[in-house]
């Protein structure tokens, strides 16, 4: 499939509508919110919102859920900035530069370097986004059975392989998971399974309410049990653009972390953080002043946000080209996706081509808005930071239960969604993580369906796995991904220990 | 984390026996060797062999991180405890008293049990939020909450 340079040029043109640029900037805004609020996720952020898209045109709704995306994980930044808090994960890397950098009265010169980076990180990770997914839905759109199956245990593979502190409950999570993503019909031959007898079991648990369950409902249940006082931002933020001496001095480092934040982001599983830890560590190795990390280098602040925003790009070429996602935001875009009647994946280049290239426009636009709208409202964003948790934290439970019953207006929906944010908590409690199960939800039918299909194509001879080039090349690759995982598994633990020792010490200082 | 540990492994272990068990109740497939009952069969062993392998790592001592004790007296956990009940109770009343008055009475409860004090604000915030997404959903988006006791005013 050839880049189509015509329609990439009447996609800017449809999405270049009043009414799509305004679900940019709402989205943006909204996101950039969420992002800035401590214990309010990317993933949550999407999750909570997509009820808001139900009835709405596809390109509003996804250029709506762009816009979420990349505004959280720049609005990560904001209290990682100034009140010392990582609002999203993504951003622990940035609280060790930019920190210090405000507790210096350079608040203003970290949050303005942070959105640029995170501007300049969005726009590559958009850029290769754009030119690298047609070339692999091509390849992808000769898959069959076979080589789908392949690619669901390659990216459950990877999954495993690099969640969580533990290795051991990173694979429990994919396990357990993979197992609910098995309750309902079987995919060949209808057999109703694991349902308890109960009609709204059949069709497995509902995905939206599920994940709205994991990562919404958890967080209120953990966020009720602090007592917070509500830090007060009092940094003077008098700066929107960085400085030209700023942003020459970053440029390499900008340049980098946006392509390593972009691959990792295309690893199925790796999200914002970890891209973030990891070009961070490298800005520091690579650095001639490695002494100073930890006490407000902005070049380490830049290769953090740069990283996380590229990341976005990079989860959405797997998304969008194969069906699967890059990381637990792209799964729930995932679900929005469908809710909107298309399949991401190779046959939605063939059916639906127009809205593949007006979301790679729509993604290039979120990141300007998001540099705008950033630069407009800084002052206000910084107050977000304040607002009560005795109002947000229930404000958050009641539309997580209104988004879970709004699809099919189920009672069954808002029980599902509190069962999963019960368990959803007390996994995060005892350190299972998450993301795994969000994913396996997704690869597990994939995986299942497409062996089933395979078996019967070749009549019950488990030959037909091995059979086809790309699928042995893409099961080697797992085994590979999930050997060299187990045996590098203490090292990277190691420095990422070593990563959150210097993240506690900045918190502590 | 040791004790945690040891649970998390006996109810993996049962999660996986009971998905074996449950599978041993469903149809082979006579055509394709494999069954409805094949693939899960085959999670629910890798579930059961690794939480073996964390409670036997645990048993060893060799569990990793901290978690702080949940203890009763701990005001975190009985205000977790106390919101767990509201949350049932808020999705059991839901359809039949409505979304607005569930929403309205569970914020201002909420409000009182995260410490807020200001008459002013639970006047003004729940019925403000409320509103703010019952408009959203029915007449922004035209989707339907449950109406409850205000069916003939809404």
């Amino acid at each position: 499939m050839e880049f189509n340079w015509e329609l990439m040029l009447s996609s800017y043109a449809a999405v270049f509508t009043p009414s799509i640029l305004f679900m940019i900037c709402i989205g943006t805004t909204a996101g950039i919110v969420i992002g800035a609020l401590p214990g309010l996720t990317a993933t949550m952020g999407v999750a909570l919102l997509v009820p808001l898209t139900f009835g709405r045109p596809p390109l509003e709704s996804l250029s709506m859920l762009m816009g979420i995306y990349c505004g959280a994980m720049y609005g990560g930044a904001i209290s990682a900035i100034l009140i010392r808090t990582p609002g999203t994960p993504a951003a622990a890397a940035t609280v060790m530069e930019g920190y210090p950098m405000a507790k210096r009265g350079e608040a203003g010169r970290a949050m303005a370097m942070a959105l640029f980076a995170s501007f300049f990180g969005g726009i590559v990770g958009a850029l290769i986004m754009t030119f690298a997914s047609p070339f692999i839905s091509n390849v992808a759109l000769e898959f069959g059975p076979v080589e789908y199956f392949g690619l669901a245990i390659f990216g459950l593979s990877v999954i495993i392989s690099i969640s969580g502190r533990s290795m051991i409950k990173g694979m429990m999570s994919a396990f357990f998971g993979l197992l609910i993503s098995a309750i309902g019909f079987d995919p060949i031959s209808g057999f109703p399974r694991f349902t308890f007898g109960m009609v709204e079991m059949m069709e497995g648990p509902p995905f939206i309410p599920t994940l709205i369950g994991l990562f919404a409902v958890s967080e209120v249940f953990s966020e009720v049990q602090k007592t917070g006082v509500v830090q007060q931002v009092k940094a003077k933020l008098d700066q929107y653009l960085p400085s030209w001496k700023d942003i020459k001095y970053c440029f390499r480092e900008l340049c980098r972390s946006s392509i390593i934040g972009t691959v990792i982001g295309a690893i199925p599983g790796a999200g914002g953080d970890i891209a973030a830890f990891i070009s961070y560590g490298e800005a520091k190795r690579a650095s001639k002043n490695p002494e100073r990390y930890g006490h407000g280098e902005i070049e380490g602040l830049a290769a953090s946000e740069c990283a996380n925003n590229s990341c976005s790009g990079g989860a959405m070429i797997p998304l969008l080209s194969l069906g699967v996602p890059g990381d637990a935001v792209t799964a729930v875009l995932l679900g929005a996706f469908v809710i909107q009647g298309l399949q991401p994946g190779p046959m939605l280049y063939k059916e639906h081509i127009d809205i593949v290239y007006q979301i790679f426009a729509s993604m290039m636009l979120a990141q300007f808005a998001m540099q705008f709208i950033g630069m407009a409202g800084i002052q206000l964003f910084a107050r977000v930071i304040m607002v009560d948790r005795a109002i947000l934290t229930p404000s958050i439970f009641v539309l997580s239960m209104v988004g879970a019953f709004a699809m099919r207006s189920n009672i069954f929906d808002v029980y599902t969604t509190l069962a999963f944010g019960i368990l959803g908590y007390v996994m995060t409690r005892y350190d299972y993580p998450l993301s795994p199960i969000l994913l396996a939800l997704i690869l597990g039918p994939m995986a299942e369906a497409n062996l089933r299909r395979a078996m019967v194509i070749s009549a019950g001879d488990p030959s037909i796995l091995v059979s086809r080039p790309i699928a042995v090349g893409l099961m080697a690759l797992a085994v590979i991904s999930l050997v060299l995982s187990i045996r590098g598994h203490r090292k990277v633990e190691a420095r990422m220990a070593e990563m959150e020792k210097q993240f506690e010490k900045v918190i502590q200082e | 984390m040791k004790t945690a540990d040891i649970y998390g492994g006996i109810i993996g272990i049962l999660i996986g026996a009971y998905a074996i068990w449950e599978g041993s109740r469903m149809p082979t497939d006579v055509v394709m060797k494999i069954g409805p009952s094949f693939f899960p069969n085959i999670l629910a062993g890798f579930l059961i062999l690794f939480s073996v392998i964390l409670l036997i790592n645990a048993l060893k001592g060799r569990s990793k991180g901290t978690v702080e004790p949940m203890r009763l007296s701990d005001k975190g956990v009985q205000r977790g405890l106390i919101t767990l009940a509201a949350t049932i109770v808020f999705c059991v009343v839901l359809e039949p008293l409505g979304f607005i008055p569930t929403a309205i009475i569970f914020l201002v409860f909420m409000m009182l049990v995260m410490g807020k004090r200001s008459a002013l604000a639970m006047v003004i915030a729940p019925p403000l939020v409320t509103l703010s997404i019952w408009l959203i959903f029915e007449k922004v988006l035209y989707l339907s909450l449950p109406p409850g006791v205000l069916v003939d005013i809404l």
